[in-house]
């Protein structure tokens, strides 16, 4: 069959288009028109050769087939170490013969690698650390996913996750007005208790633009009300964007490379418009891979760096401790075990290993810190990432992948999970109503208010 | 006075008591009720899978969900859609606490009616009994009304008004509230003062020179406010505030309480304990309103 009504080869670019897909309960007729689609085996080869680079080539040439990557996938490790989890044979099957059979495969081939793509890799990259030749099978996978969308084999909530940034340039229904009026709300509900608190929008030339991830203003804006609050009492001068303000990426986990690539243009368009010193991300750590690591390849920016320097918020915050900009009532700080959660995204993929252990170190009491096992880049995946979290037909496989995050919170003995990330809090969070074993977890933002030292000027006067 | 009633219900029996007042209110004084119910709480990630509020299950927000909620909800509350003149529907998902209040702000409603607790239904992990309570009676711009008890939810209108102060910058307007209610229902109106002394042991006449204290107090505070209004007399009584409260609204027979909300704590652990507010919606015998800000009064 040519193409179905939902499942097909051309992105979502309406907002009708996207509401009779997510009109399709579970997507069930989508993945039943799956069954019957086409693949466009010439298209498929001309974008193979087109854009599979050196590397790629390289990498799927010199895999020895070894194994050795096999340990160092949490997925090969919580189900039965089966070969069929190993890293190296996940995308030998999969990109491996795509690429051998010059693109001629059928359309169970293709569902094949979808499965294997979105449930049995989350694109965390750890293996490419235990790679004896370097191989980053996780890289592999996205490029894969990029092929796998082209011909229209995504699952179905990916379709709807890059249709949502096509449509709404945010990864849920949010539009500038919801997000400007979010602000607002924001600003005017916590203004009483941290007087003089502004949520400043489209201020040119302040020192920092802040972005976020669009579940804030859509379920919990709060944080953008912590976010604020942080910035108020640290004295900056910052703003959001009324336009760019969301920085993820569902896109980048739909293999959907040409909507990443307008995403990220419409942040950095807002940096070029609001001419910042400098850009600050929320505590997300695939809005950071898509907008500061990989978005400014997307962009084609030459420097292969966003138009401003752009920070993830832990980096922020550890800058703010350090400096004095926020002090921290040392009778507040942390006194049970507790725990962080590194997330791949800005951890494995940028290094920000030691910021976040300096934020603990000013929040916690001495000695109630304990880390997990492996830990900083070669912590595990939270069990949800790349998109695996949010897809219901790979719901079971999701919820196995979880076992590897709860054996090492287990082992730390902590109650208090602190996860800077929007995704692993997600999955944490899925992970106690799954198996409950009686954690709490939380982002770094309502920590630290609690535990502020707040300047007497910028307290409510009481009566 | 009340033009715009927002009912927050999760459908199930204990806000029915919340949903008689809320409609007994709008039918006597010709408000709009909108009945607002959240459908559930997103757990996973940005897929379209909620967990219901009540059940706590898995479901899928599609049009045919959404249809089969609201039409739940009609038969539920039925007759008394049809008893007033304005009404409608409104669903959505998210958490419950926030979207009370983006809903309460978007409608700009001049109150909010809800019941204190979804008992042990509550689906939202992070929350507990009167967790959605706690954190609406903070944040809402307008009072907040809360009928726990069965036996609060009669509502024969106003004849008399409590209102208890703690003299705090939020108490005044509660203040305002009362007094203009109590003046435009024409019923009688108690300010009173719970003078807290639990875990104490303090010396009678120490007590007795605060007990003069705080009626001084709030003659200076209140009285001068109140213009020709002359149904109101002043109680001062000592103990545990919200045992306090609750005794001399069971003596005056009120049929409201007004009281104001200003805790900071919205750590759930923490507030689990219970502020006065809290407590006295848990007991009180008539439906309680807490006001925190100044704009709906």
């Amino acid at each position: 069959m040519p193409e179905g009504i939902f499942c097909n080869k051309t992105p979502i670019n309406t907002e009708e288009q996207l509401k009779a897909t997510l009109g399709d309960k579970g997507g069930k007729q989508y993945y039943e028109e799956m069954n019957h689609l086409d693949v466009d085996t010439d298209k498929l080869w001309s974008t193979i050769q087109k854009t599979m680079k050196s590397r790629t080539k390289t990498w799927l040439d010199i895999c020895a087939h070894c194994g050795l990557c096999a340990e160092s996938c949490f997925l090969y490790q919580v189900n039965g170490r089966v070969p069929e989890q190993v890293p190296s044979y996940k995308i030998q099957s999969t990109l491996g013969v795509m690429v051998k059979k010059k693109g001629k495969v059928d359309n169970a081939f293709m569902q094949m690698c979808m499965e294997t793509a979105w449930s049995k890799c989350t694109c965390c990259n750890r293996c490419g650390m235990y790679c004896p030749h370097g191989i980053d099978v996780g890289v592999m996978f996205s490029y894969l996913r990029g092929l796998l969308y082209s011909q229209g084999f995504v699952p179905w909530e990916l379709k709807i996750g890059s249709g949502m940034h096509r449509v709404y340039r945010a990864q849920m229904d949010v539009t500038t007005e919801d997000w400007v009026e979010t602000c607002e709300w924001m600003a005017e509900e916590n203004e009483e208790d941290w007087p003089g608190l502004e949520i400043p929008v489209d201020k040119v030339g302040a020192d920092i633009m802040y972005t976020c991830n669009a579940r804030e203003p859509k379920h919990y804006p709060e944080d953008i009300a912590e976010a604020a609050i942080l910035f108020h009492v640290a004295g900056e001068n910052w703003t959001v964007p009324s336009e760019g303000w969301e920085q993820t990426s569902l896109s980048m986990f739909a293999g959907d490379w040409e909507c990443c690539k307008d995403n990220v243009l419409n942040v950095y368009s807002a940096l070029e418009r609001l001419k910042p010193k400098r850009a600050i991300g929320t505590e997300c750590g695939h809005a950071h891979r898509a907008t500061v690591i990989e978005g400014p390849y997307w962009a084609g920016r030459p420097d292969g760096q966003p138009p401003v320097p752009y920070i993830h918020y832990v980096e922020w915050l550890a800058e703010a401790l350090r400096s004095g900009k926020l002090k921290i009532d040392p009778s507040k700080r942390i006194k049970e075990l507790v725990t962080l959660q590194d997330s791949c995204n800005y951890v494995r993929n940028q290094g920000l290993k030691d910021v976040t252990r300096e934020i603990l170190s000013y929040i916690v009491e001495p000695g109630y810190f304990v880390e997990m096992s492996p830990n900083k880049e070669h912590n595990y995946c939270c069990g949800g990432g790349g998109g695996f979290n949010g897809i219901g037909l790979y719901r079971a496989q999701r919820n196995v992948a979880l076992r590897k995050k709860m054996e090492q919170i287990l082992d730390t003995g902590a109650k208090l999970v602190i996860a800077p990330c929007h995704n692993c809090w997600d999955a944490i969070r899925d992970l106690e109503e799954e198996y409950k074993i009686g954690i709490r977890w939380s982002f770094l933002k309502p920590l630290i208010i609690k535990m502020l030292d707040v300047p007497e000027h910028l307290r409510p006067t009481e009566e | 006075m009340f033009k715009k009633i927002l009912l927050a219900t999760s459908g199930a029996p204990s806000t029915f008591g919340a949903a008689r007042v809320a409609f007994d209110m709008a039918k006597r004084y010709g408000a709009e009720v909108v009945v607002f119910h959240v459908m559930g709480v997103p757990t996973k990630a940005y897929s379209q899978v909620v967990n219901d509020v009540r059940t706590g299950e898995e479901i899928e927000v599609d049009d045919e969900y959404r249809a089969w909620v609201e039409e739940e909800l009609k038969s539920t509350f039925e007759k008394q859609i049809e008893s007033v003149q304005y009404a409608k529907i409104v669903t959505t998902t998210g958490v419950p606490s926030r979207e009370i209040l983006r809903a309460a702000r978007s409608e700009d409603a001049d109150l909010i009616v809800m019941g204190a607790s979804s008992g042990d239904s509550s689906a939202y992990r992070k929350g507990y009994p009167g967790s959605t309570l706690q954190r609406v009676a903070k944040a809402a711009r307008c009072p907040v009304m809360t009928v726990h008890r069965e036996t609060a939810s009669y509502w024969g209108g106003f004849g008399n008004i409590v209102f208890a102060t703690d003299f705090s910058k939020q108490a005044d307007s509660a203040f305002r509230f009362a007094l203009n209610s109590a003046r435009e229902l024409d019923c009688d109106l108690t300010l009173f003062h719970a003078l807290d002394i639990s875990g104490k042991v303090l010396d009678q006449n120490a007590i007795e020179d605060r007990l003069i204290a705080a009626r001084a107090r709030i003659r200076a505070a209140y009285v001068p406010l109140m213009g020709d209004f002359k149904n109101f007399d002043i109680e001062v009584w000592e103990g545990v505030p919200y045992v306090e409260i609750v005794k001399i609204a069971r003596e005056r027979s009120a049929d409201l309480i007004v009281l104001a909300h200003h805790s900071l704590e919205l750590d759930p652990e923490k507030a689990r304990i219970g502020s006065t507010m809290e407590q006295v919606i848990l007991r009180a015998g008539c439906p309680v309103v807490s006001v925190s800000k100044p704009d709906k009064v």
